[in-house]
């Protein structure tokens, strides 16, 4: 899996391509936690518009980082979601755990509203 | 019988699994009359995936060991994908592993719940020499 990344503002975005599973979820934890240690707040989107697979360890480490940032005064949303993947966030009802967008440009406009 | 089977053997690591999935897919295209199939592949990738990722992380957790993987598709007459995974590791009790509490963001407890979900019949035995996992999609 690629990892790469972008600001917005005081907003990272976290843009994924490939896999995100069992195999790659420590590269992506990671990430997440050096973002959670140097940003205050965390405001972080993740893109996963070019991730074509996410299992249930994908999950686990999403909604930790999540909680994490939210625990900072920060969150972490995610935008672009393939439906295969969105309905696999709808059957475990992390639908509505956390804040999910269409479009990149969503998020970053929901977080600066 | 109309009876393929395709069988795999895998190094019990994460790095393999993603193999299931090219399998699965090659499987699948020669399947005529299946409604949304990239649907339905995704969802028994991550079924497939979900059981050996569990098999990795608890009876491999303190050995290496190999996955043995067969998928076959059948009518007799319901058409269905039947996935037969052994192991010879720890063995596993699935009665023990209560599914997450969907009300709440949970960190742990999604994999045995997506493969229940998933798939129409998910059973596990154990002996004293192998683990054995049967999942089972009608098609």
């Amino acid at each position: 899996m690629e990892i790469k990344s972008h600001e917005a503002g005081d907003i990272i975005v976290m843009e994924l391509e490939g896999r995100f599973d069992a195999y790659s979820a420590p590269k992506a934890n990671e990430w997440l936690e050096e973002v959670m240690t140097n940003r205050k707040p965390p405001n972080v989107i993740v893109n996963l518009e070019n991730v074509v697979f996410v299992d249930s360890t994908a999950l686990a480490t999403l909604v930790q980082a999540m909680k994490r940032c939210r625990q900072l005064d920060g969150d972490l949303r995610l935008s672009n979601l393939k439906q295969p993947v969105r309905m696999i966030f709808e059957l475990t009802r992390l639908d509505r755990a956390f804040e999910i967008f269409n479009l990149e440009e969503e998020a970053v406009g929901a977080f600066t509203a | 019988m109309d009876q393929t089977v395709i069988r795999l053997d895998l190094p019990a690591e994460h790095k393999h699994l993603n193999v299931i999935g090219a399998c699965l897919n090659a499987i699948l295209e020669r399947v005529d009359q299946v409604t949304d199939k990239e649907m339905l592949a995704y969802n028994l990738e991550l079924a497939l995936h979900e059981t050996c990722t569990n098999i990795v992380e608890h009876a491999y957790s303190e050995q290496q060991g190999r996955i043995r993987v067969a998928m076959s598709v059948i009518c007799n007459p319901q058409r269905q994908l039947i996935v037969d995974l052994h192991d010879t590791g720890s063995s596993f009790n699935p009665t023990e592993a209560d599914d997450p509490d969907l009300d709440g963001a949970q960190v742990h407890g999604y994999g045995l719940f997506l493969m229940r979900q998933l798939l129409d019949e998910v059973v596990y035995r154990s002996s004293d020499t192998s683990n054995h996992w049967r999942l089972v999609k009608n098609i």
